[in-house]
């Protein structure tokens, strides 16, 4: 349009965007239809939970911090609750391992579900859009049996799990996971022959290996450009010794791959959750957990659904912490976008930013 | 010639009142089928009224840096355009209110005056995604026209008028057109989608890059009157190509079942894909779309000179 030399033609997408349903302001200088520049800033919906944690007792954190995410309310628990009980000494029950990897597990069929959504919906493929929520809802059922919960199921105690799964409950995960399974092989189909779809991710995006590790990419973002990056396979927790989980890797790198990796992903749940039910270790639950946790700091991993997340914990003896520092996967894959964006379409940018699945209010805390 | 009264024809039927409610009622149809299609409930039969309703009754905001007169103006003359279309289409199996020789050149010129004005009323205002979605309807309008334009001709060359009520004549005691000239009925039909900026052609609107395109800035008459023009030129084009290729309209049963089995098409098509990129869009037009409209209507031109 206005092609001053000196005035740029800037698209600004958010803070309020229907494009992006959470706040996090973007502006694209554009020339016609291609973007020539991109500009990011955050910090929209920054609650300062970190800073609120050292004011409650190590308990009460795990709620404040179940609420970092709406999405991936669990794995920040989880995360959490590895690091307190690695300062405490406390080694967690098997049975209560198996549990928490169990709804790990179903918490990204049902982020992962959600993103095909959402992507699918950036894209202007809304009848994908409904059918993978439909379907979503049947992992949000699942999750709603086990905890009475939907979104924040709060499965973690400090020191266990607050939920057994019992032979019934096993069952109807079980039934559960074979529809979701023909559902996600039917996407699969979708996502990979549809040519309207094709036209729109493939070769979009495009980022090599080299990139990804320079741009410090984590999660199903790095995995598609063929970086070999998954805390689960790294440094296993839980109970990811026990039952491996098999990396699912694209090098392809555009958008596609991202497509494929995430829903290879799901397939490769769906085995995990169904190998652990059949192995279902017995006993406890919890184990006693001190109130007060030793002075002394450490860190702790898990794989979100986005990818790394990452916990330093700091205790100074007493029953609050010292300092808790999240860092979360979303963070680190905004490089990549910002990067990405310059040379393609305006058209494009939704859906690269969708790419990364990225969540502002993880993002923001 | 003439079988309605001039008021009639122009404030109740088949322009005016009668095209207005029956624009709203097939836009309840597609949005009920495209609900049905994505496995939702979809709305209830009195919503596009209602939506209607409620925007003119709101406030119409006219923002800084727009032509006033302009900004006004182009949703009436937008309407305006496609409710005069349908004196000369045979709307409801009835007669053309109207015909002369060369009626279905004026009929799509007119029709075209609603992307026309849009793409105007994008342009009028300072709004970045209005500029960027009234670029993209324009450069939309450039790829489909001259295809949608082409397709329609080939029955007119087979009927050798260009008049719309000869054409119609004609197809309803022939074999229907959509069967010899496939390339023609696909053409136009999906150039009809195009034309109404329906997924996957909507990369003018669309509403995760640039809001709602040419619109973005519209609120409450303005923008109730450009959706009512879209409706009524979902019919009028529904009208147009069932009567030039699915055997011609002869009575008002014949064109709801024709019309609304068109409609059942263009919603299965709505739900199947993802969005255009406008490149694409562009692209499928003219090397494929145009391309093949044009070949077969110079075998068209041959069989006429031939026979």
């Amino acid at each position: 349009m206005e092609a001053h030399e000196s005035k740029k033609f800037v698209v600004p997408i958010g803070p309020q965007h229907p494009a992006l349903k959470e706040p996090g302001h973007f502006e694209f200088s554009v020339d016609g239809e291609t973007v020539t520049d991109a500009s990011l800033r955050l910090g929209f919906v920054h609650r300062g939970i970190e800073k609120a944690t050292e004011g409650r007792t190590w308990v009460q954190n795990l709620y404040l911090l179940e609420r970092i995410c709406g999405i991936c309310s669990d794995v920040h628990g989880t995360a959490y609750s590895i690091g307190v009980e690695k300062l405490a000494g406390v080694t967690v029950p098997p049975r209560a391992q198996a549990i928490r990897t169990i709804v790990a597990e179903l918490e990204r069929i049902h982020s992962h579900m959600l993103w095909l959504g959402v992507a699918a919906h950036e894209g202007g493929f809304d009848t994908l859009f409904m059918f993978s929520w439909r379907d979503r809802e049947t992992v949000m059922d699942l999750l709603e049996s086990i905890s009475g919960n939907r979104v924040n199921y709060s499965v973690n105690l400090l020191g266990g799990v607050k939920f057994d799964i019992d032979e019934k409950q096993a069952g109807e995960i079980r039934r559960g996971l074979d529809y979701l399974e023909e559902r996600t092989r039917h996407y699969m189909k979708v996502v990979t022959t549809d040519e309207t779809f094709l036209g729109r991710t493939r070769g979009v995006g495009l980022m090599s290996k080299q990139q990804a590790e320079l741009l410090g990419a984590v999660g199903p973002t790095a995995r598609a450009s063929g970086v070999e990056r998954d805390v689960r396979v790294e440094s296993p927790y839980l109970s990811y010794g026990e039952f491996p989980v098999n990396i699912m890797l694209e090098t392809a790198g555009d958008l596609q791959a991202r497509f494929v990796v995430r829903i290879n992903e799901l397939f490769e749940t769906y085995r995990l959750i169904r190998e652990i039910l059949d192995h279902m270790p017995s006993g406890e639950l919890t184990t006693r957990m001190p109130r007060r946790i030793p002075e002394g700091e450490t860190i702790s991993r898990a794989e979100a659904p986005r990818g790394e997340l990452f916990y330093f914990i700091k205790s100074n003896g007493s029953d609050k912490p010292e300092r808790i520092k999240v860092r979360t996967p979303s963070l680190c894959n905004w490089g990549s976008v910002i990067s990405m964006a310059v040379g393609h379409k305006l058209a494009d940018m939704p859906m690269l930013l969708v790419g990364i699945d990225p969540c502002f209010s993880c993002n923001d805390r | 010639m003439y079988n309605i009264p001039a008021l009639v024809a122009i404030l109740v039927f088949p322009s005016g009142i009668f095209l207005l409610a029956y624009g709203l009622f097939y836009e309840w149809v597609d949005r009920k089928l495209v609900a049905r299609y994505q496995n939702r409930l979809g709305p209830r039969w009195f919503q596009p009224l209602a939506d209607i309703l409620k925007l003119l009754a709101k406030e119409e905001i006219v923002p800084q840096g727009v032509q006033t007169m302009l900004f006004v103006g182009l949703p009436v003359v937008g309407l305006a355009g496609a409710l005069t279309s349908a004196l000369y289409v045979p709307m409801f199996g009835l007669e053309p209110s109207f015909s002369f020789n060369g009626d279905l050149i004026v009929t799509l010129y007119l029709l075209s005056m609603m992307t026309l004005c849009l793409g105007l009323a994008g342009a009028n205002t300072v709004d970045r995604f209005s500029l960027i979605g009234a670029t993209r309807t324009l450069t939309q309008l450039f790829s489909y026209e001259a295809p949608f334009l082409l397709a329609l001709l080939g029955p007119a060359i087979v009927t050798g008028s260009w008049q719309i009520r000869q054409i119609n004549d004609y197809a309803h005691h022939h074999l229907w057109m959509a069967l010899p000239q496939v390339i023609g009925f696909v053409v136009a039909l999906v150039g009809l989608m195009g034309k109404l900026e329906m997924p996957p052609f909507d990369a003018p609107e669309a509403e995760t890059e640039i809001v709602s395109g040419a619109l973005t800035e519209y609120s409450g008459r303005g923008l109730a009157l450009f959706r009512i023009g879209k409706d009524v030129e979902l019919v009028i084009g529904l009208t147009l190509i069932s009567s030039f290729y699915l055997g011609g309209l002869a009575n008002p049963l014949e064109f709801i079942v024709k019309t609304l089995g068109l409609l059942v098409v263009i919603a299965g098509l709505q739900s199947l894909f993802a969005r255009l990129r406008i490149d694409q869009t562009v692209g499928l037009w003219w090397r494929i779309g145009a391309i093949m409209a044009l070949v077969q209507l110079l075998v068209m031109v041959g069989i006429r000179m031939v026979l």
